[in-house]
């Protein structure tokens, strides 16, 4: 009691954020609960009906369409958009010219501002058999016949997870670069006072001294992969649709486009679920807690 | 354990984050005791014909086409209503998702006495989830719903539900697709209309191959369409109609089908001789709409409505130009009916908890009036057009507005026109009454939309072979039960 009083301001501080969570967060969780156990009606009576829900969701094969598209395209992705930006703040970490170092970056983080409505105009046009840049390279360059990427259903998971890395390669790699420019110059020295190549400081301090940085990218993409939904919505087609549907994809046509409220809350608690399992895992694997 | 708790309540904040588009705006306590539980509201206050004075009602209406262009145009458009009924009105028009607009403020308890839908299937769902007033008694006891010339008997069995009550009151007359084709390239190049599927194909390969804007280049396609959306025109050579229809009481996707196969076939062929816009699988209406605008493609496949806005849209980009879009009839199949699409209508709901039920009931009468029709279409007095005696005139408001605030066309014999329709409009909207029927959607469609279109675009596109596309649509839907046979 006395330390309430002693710390009163500091709880009346707090108020606000507690009951901006209260409200926006946990209220809607608690009634996205609620909703999956029930038949839910627009209007009228909206009975309980236990697990009924649950159980339509696991029954029914477009979920689990939509959970291996969202593993195969989600991992796609995590691998994806860990490895590129890695590479590319090494090798901009090299780079000795500052201004061509700043340019690089400046150009790399550009497509992390466009939204998808933006990204996906543009890659769709890029992309397109007749006029589309990359299919004029093909054709007139290489001589090879036009690849109806957006309608293959053979590219399109790779489109999708190309474009996400793309997307997001800039603002990873400020992640990275900021974690590389944070190592102590004093390692470099010492390795290279005992020989070490640029090769061997990258692989022996570089990298290692990185770790942390890249266990908190590695987790925050983890906790991202099943939320794919804006690069889905935008670029599928009908062709493509079997192959890139993913988890949040399903629960918007449940509930949006089929009004079946219920099953979509339900398959919202399955992705919940899913994220705090993958979650838990990824921490434990990269022994996040010792960071 | 401490830290998996943090954790445990992390990643609680941010599920959070995913339900919060289908759970904290879905539901709502106060919802649940509107009083529309159950289906189709019945009862002497929801039905009765309209006789209540219009001063001091209100009317609150969230609709997706009927007002303004801009929200400052629509609010003017919410006063004029004011003005000409004496409802207080106003209007709510969302600039995009606007079935996700309707969906949100109808699972939180929001409360409008009309909402605007387009959709049959959603309405079939929404008089299951309880959302819409029975409004039977009202439009038979309605002097001006009820008479026939101002809406056709007849087109009230689309707004039935399947206890054959009227759940709903037309805003416009729905017109239907069709292929609209370059008449002036037709002209030029010595063709005829197209009635077979052989001659479409000469026709679509000239536009391809033999230059018909003119400019020297071999940059021109047949034919474009957006998706499998529409071809109805072609599928009807083989007697095959879009969507469910069923047959001895079982369901039946007739796309799925043998009889497909051919037209499948014919669209590969299409594709394959660069014929058809090969980027007719990712193109949405607009971009369709742009390619015939701009002389890249002969035909497209497209409303009624719409041969009138290319043809005004060229003529007032060039009063010289010779662009004449045509509307052409769907192929007659072996045995000579013609399949046509019709659209879904657009109409009104009035949800069941609407608070002003009679206000509602009285703008359903107006809008389907002359001064109803009037605002709908050409707009506000003074602010889209003038009228001196009996004399419409435009101003450039108006003009830029096209005469469409919600109602291009209108069911009402009584009322004319007064400009008109655009050129090209009523041939195609003669062969639309003719030929078109309204597609059926069950339940499940949209799972089973996502099977045919997957399926039809790989065999029209080339990617698979038709008949081997046909034979996985139909084992899918039979698969997932879908269909019944």
């Amino acid at each position: 009691m006395r330390l309430l009083k002693k710390y009163s301001a500091l709880y009346v501080m707090m108020v606000p954020v507690i009951a901006y969570f209260l409200v926006f967060a946990y209220y809607p969780l608690v009634k996205g609960l609620q909703t999956s156990f029930q038949d839910y009606k627009l209007m009228g009576d909206r009975p309980y009906v236990g697990f009924a829900n649950y159980s339509a969701v696991l029954h029914d094969s477009l979920f689990w369409d939509a959970v291996v598209n969202t593993l195969v395209i989600g991992g796609g992705i995590l691998c994806f958009s860990f490895v590129a930006p890695l590479a590319i703040a090494l090798s901009l970490n090299e780079v000795l010219r500052t201004w061509f170092k700043k340019a690089a970056q400046m150009i790399l983080y550009v497509p992390h501002l466009l939204s998808w409505v933006v990204v996906g105009g543009i890659w769709i046009f890029m992309l397109s058999p007749d006029s589309g840049i990359i299919n004029m390279i093909l054709v007139h360059v290489f001589h090879m016949k036009p690849i109806n990427f957006m309608a293959d259903s053979g590219w399109a998971r790779w489109i999708l997870i190309l474009l996400a890395t793309w997307k997001e390669m800039g603002y990873t790699c400020i992640l990275f670069l900021a974690g590389i420019v944070s190592i102590n110059p004093s390692l470099y020295e010492a390795a290279r006072m005992d020989g070490a190549s640029r090769w061997k400081q990258l692989i022996y301090v570089t990298i290692p001294q990185l770790s942390n940085t890249m266990k908190v990218v590695f987790l925050l993409n983890t906790l991202g992969i099943l939320r794919i939904f804006d690069e889905v919505f935008i670029l599928r087609n009908p062709t493509i649709a079997a192959k890139v549907d993913v988890l949040m994809m399903y629960t918007f046509q449940k509930g949006i486009l089929e009004i079946q409220l219920g099953p979509a809350a339900a398959a919202s608690f399955f992705v919940l679920l899913l994220t705090l399992a993958l979650t838990l895992v990824v921490r434990r694997i990269t022994r996040f807690d010792e960071v | 354990m401490k830290k998996v708790m943090l954790t445990v309540s992390t990643v609680a904040a941010l599920g959070t984050l995913l339900l919060s588009g289908c759970g904290s705006e879905s539901g709502s306590s106060n919802a649940a005791n509107t009083p529309g539980a159950g289906n189709a509201q019945t009862g002497n206050s929801a039905n009765a014909p309209s006789n209540a004075p219009a001063a001091d009602m209100k009317l609150r209406i969230l609709d997706g086409n009927v007002g303004g262009k801009t929200p400052e145009e629509t609010t003017k458009f919410a006063a004029e209503i004011t003005r000409l009924t004496g409802i207080d009105t106003s209007i709510e028009k969302p600039a995009s998702d606007y079935d996700q607009k309707v969906l949100t403020a109808l699972g939180s308890g929001e409360k409008y006495d009309l909402i605007e839908l387009s959709d049959l299937g959603k309405l079939a769902t929404f008089v299951d989830q309880g959302v819409v007033t029975d409004l039977t008694d009202f439009v038979t006891g309605s002097k001006v719903l009820s008479d026939p010339t101002v809406v056709p008997t007849s087109e009230w069995e689309q707004l039935k539900d399947k206890d054959g009550r009227i759940v709903g009151v037309f805003n416009k007359f729905q017109g239907g697709t069709m292929p609209i084709v370059r008449k002036d390239w037709l002209d030029k190049l010595g063709l005829q209309d197209p009635k077979t599927l052989d001659e479409y194909y000469n026709v679509l390969k000239a536009f391809k191959e033999k230059d018909p804007d003119g400019n020297g280049k071999n940059d021109t396609y047949g034919l474009s369409t957006a998706d499998i959306y529409d071809i109805q025109a072609f599928m009807s050579a083989a007697g095959v109609k879009a969507h469910y229809v069923m047959k001895d009481g079982k369901r039946t996707i007739p796309y799925a089908t043998e009889a497909a196969i051919p037209i499948y076939e014919w669209f590969a062929k299409l594709v394959k001789e660069g014929i058809m816009d090969p980027n007719f699988v990712t193109n949405d209406s607009g971009k369709m709409r742009n390619l015939f605008l701009t002389d890249r493609v002969g035909m497209v496949t497209y409303w009624d409505a719409w041969v009138g806005m290319f043809n005004n849209t060229r003529k007032q980009e060039d009063p010289n130009t010779t662009f004449n879009a045509k509307a052409l009839s769907s192929i007659p199949g072996a045995d000579g009916t013609v399949l046509m699409r019709r659209g879904d209508p657009d109409f009104w709901i009035i949800p069941a908890n609407a608070e002003h039920p009679e206000a509602a009931k009285k703008f359903l009468e107006f809008w389907h009036t002359e001064p109803g029709i009037m605002l709908g279409s050409l707009g506000i007095e003074n602010e889209d057009y003038t009228k001196e005696g009996d004399a419409y005139k435009l101003t450039p408001t108006g003009i830029e507005h096209n005469m469409d605030h919600g109602v291009p066309f209108w069911y009402n014999q009584n009322v004319e026109y007064p400009f008109g329709k655009l050129p090209g409009v009523q041939e195609a909207q003669d062969l639309v009454n003719k030929n078109a029927t309204l597609e059926l959607s069950l339940p499940g469609w949209p799972d089973a939309e996502k099977i045919v279109k997957n399926y039809a675009l790989k065999a029209m596109s080339g990617q698979m072979d038709a008949a081997e596309a046909v034979k996985k649509m139909h084992d899918e839907l039979l698969g997932k039960k879908l269909i019944d046979e």
